[in-house]
C-alpha cells in the first residue's frame, strides 16, 4: 500500500491497528484508542531539557585525575551511549512513522525520537568540554569492532522492518527480485518483522542503556564527573518513559488487545523474542568486559556489572511475560535507584544540587580554595 | 481522599503484615518495614516497583503511565482503601 501523507479515505481511528492498518491523516486527539500514548507524550514533554543548562566545566579537572584504566571506562561509555541515541535518534521515525495508524501514537513515536536528538547533542556538550577537538572519539565509534558489532545488532531488526516497508509501500504483497536476492512480501512477514523490531528496541531501551548508566553514576557515586552524571540522570528519566512505551505496545499486542494477528505473532515469536533480549544480555556483559579489560573501578567491576544486567534483565523480562531467566534475587548496585528516581519525590542524597531547580542558573563558581579552611 | 487517613493492614504473601501510615504511598511504607522492594522513578512511569495485588483495593496518588497487567499495581504511587494484601 502506497505511502500518502494525508490519506484522503476517512478511516475510524478506534477501529484501526496501531501498525499497518490506514496511514493517518488528521493529528486528532480527542478520540484515542490508546490513551496511555498521549499521557506518554505529556509527561516527555513535562521533562524538557537542554544539556547546555547543565554545567559541566568541574568534569574537564575530575577528567584529568582518572586513571587510565578509568579513562577508558568513562570514554567507551560515552562512546556506546552517542553510538545507541544515534539509532534511536532516527530509527523510531524511519521505521515506524511509515506503517503508524494512531495518531497519538503517530505523535508519541515522533516526541520519542525528539528526545534522542536531545540526548544526542549532550554527548557532544560533554565531550566538547573534555577535549579540545572530540573528533578523535566520534571517528571511532564507526572503527572501534566492540561498538560495531552492537550496533550490527541493533540495526538489523530496524533495516529488515523498513526495507521490507519500502518493498510493501512501493511493489505491494508478492515475491520481488532486488538485485537478484528474492523478497517474499506478505503482511504476516511484514507484522513478523515488526514485532520482533519492537522487541530489540524493548531491550535496547530496558537493558542496553543501564550498563552505560551504571558506569556513569559508579564515577558520581564518588563525586567525580558530577555534571556528566547530572546529564546521564536526565537521559535515563527519559529512556525510563521510552521503556514504559514499548513495554506498553508488546503488551497491547500480546493480550489481543490491538492487532488480533499480532496476539497470534506474539504467541508464534515468543523464543525469538527472548532470544533477542538473552542475546542483548549477552552482548552487554562482554561490552562489561571491555570496559574493564585496563583495569575496575572503585565501586564497579565486570562481575557487578554483569550481575546488575542479569539482575535487569529479570525485571524487564518478566514485565513483558518472558519471565525471569537468572537466579539472582537482590539488586548487586542498590545505590542506582537513587540516580533513578524522579527529582520531584526523592532527591538523591548523592546530588549536589536538585536538577529541576538548574534551569538557567547554575553556580559554576567553585574553587579549590574554598575548601582551604578544611580540615579532616 | 479521607479513606487514604484511614490505617489499613498490608500484608505480603508468605511474609510480613504491618500498618500503613497516613500520607504514605505504599512503597514508602514498605520501606519504612524494611521489605526489599525495586524502584526507579517513583512517579508511575517506569514501573519498576510493580507487584501483585492478591486482595483488596488501592487508589493511585497520580495516573500511573507504566505498563501494569490487571492483577497488578504500583506501589510508587498508590495507598490502600481497604486492608490489601500484596505479592512481590
Amino acid at each position: 500500500m502506497k505511502y500518502t501523507t494525508f490519506n484522503q479515505q476517512n478511516s475510524d481511528v478506534m477501529a484501526e491497528p496501531m501498525f499497518f492498518g490506514n496511514p493517518v491523516n488528521v493529528a486528532r486527539y480527542d478520540q484515542q484508542k490508546h490513551a496511555i500514548f498521549e499521557k506518554l507524550i505529556e509527561k516527555q514533554i513535562s521533562f524538557f531539557w537542554r544539556p547546555e543548562e547543565v554545567d559541566v566545566s568541574k568534569d574537564r579537572s575530575d577528567f584529568q585525575g582518572l586513571s587510565d584504566a578509568e579513562k577508558h571506562i568513562f570514554i567507551s561509555n560515552l562512546k556506546y551511549q552517542t553510538l545507541l541515541d544515534s539509532i534511536q535518534g532516527r530509527s523510531p521515525n524511519i521505521a515506524f512513522l511509515p506503517i503508524v495508524s494512531l495518531p497519538e501514537l503517530e505523535t508519541w513515536i515522533e516526541t520519542w525520537s525528539f528526545y534522542e536528538t536531545i540526548h544526542s547533542r549532550s554527548y557532544t556538550h560533554i565531550l566538547r568540554n573534555l577535549f579540545t577537538d572530540p573528533s578523535a572519539i566520534f571517528d571511532d565509534i564507526v572503527e572501534n569492532e566492540e561498538i560495531k558489532r552492537r550496533a550490527a545488532d541493533i540495526s538489523k531488526y530496524y533495516d529488515d522492518l523498513i526495507f521490507a516497508t519500502q518493498l510493501w509501500q512501493t511493489q505491494g504483497e508478492g515475491t520481488h527480485v532486488i538485485d537478484g536476492e528474492t523478497h517474499v512480501v506478505t503482511m504476516r512477514e511484514l507484522k513478523k518483522k515488526m514485532y520482533l523490531c519492537m522487541n530489540s528496541v524493548n531491550a535496547l531501551e530496558a537493558i542496553r542503556f543501564y550498563v552505560s548508566f551504571a558506569c556513569t553514576f559508579a564515577f558520581a557515586e564518588r563525586e567525580l564527573m558530577e555534571g556528566n552524571s547530572k546529564i546521564i540522570r536526565l537521559i535515563a528519566r527519559d529512556e525510563n518513559l521510552h521503556l514504559s512505551s514499548t513495554q506498553h505496545i508488546l503488551n497491547l499486542w500480546a493480550k489481543g488487545k490491538d492487532d488480533p494477528e499480532m496476539a497470534e505473532i506474539a504467541k508464534e515469536c515468543e523464543a525469538e523474542a527472548r532470544a533477542i533480549f538473552l542475546n542483548a544480555v549477552q552482548q552487554e556483559k562482554e561490552w562489561a568486559a571491555f570496559l574493564f579489560a585496563n583495569g575496575s573501578m572503585i565501586g564497579l567491576n565486570e562481575d557487578i556489572l554483569c550481575q546488575y544486567v542479569e539482575y535487569i534483565a529479570n525485571q524487564r523480562m518478566s514485565a513483558i511475560g518472558l519471565g525471569q531467566p537468572f537466579d539472582i534475587a537482590s539488586n548487586p548496585l542498590p545505590w542506582m535507584n537513587n540516580y533513578l528516581s524522579s527529582d520531584n519525590v526523592q532527591v538523591a542524597p548523592q546530588e549536589s544540587e536538585i536538577s529541576s531547580y538548574l534551569v538557567g542558573q547554575i553556580d559554576s563558581e567553585v574553587s579549590e580554595d574554598e575548601f582551604d579552611a578544611f580540615e579532616l | 481522599m479521607s479513606e487514604t487517613k484511614q490505617i489499613r493492614s498490608i500484608s505480603i504473601a508468605n511474609g510480613p503484615s504491618f500498618l500503613s501510615t497516613p500520607d504514605n504511598t505504599l512503597l514508602a511504607d514498605l520501606e519504612a518495614q524494611g521489605i526489599p522492594i525495586e524502584y526507579h522513578c517513583r512517579e508511575g512511569y517506569c514501573g519498576a516497583c510493580r507487584c501483585k495485588l492478591i486482595s483488596g483495593e488501592v487508589d493511585y496518588t497520580v495516573d500511573p503511565l507504566a505498563f501494569i497487567d490487571d492483577d497488578e499495581i504500583l506501589p510508587c504511587c498508590t495507598v490502600a482503601l481497604t486492608d490489601v494484601v500484596l505479592e512481590i
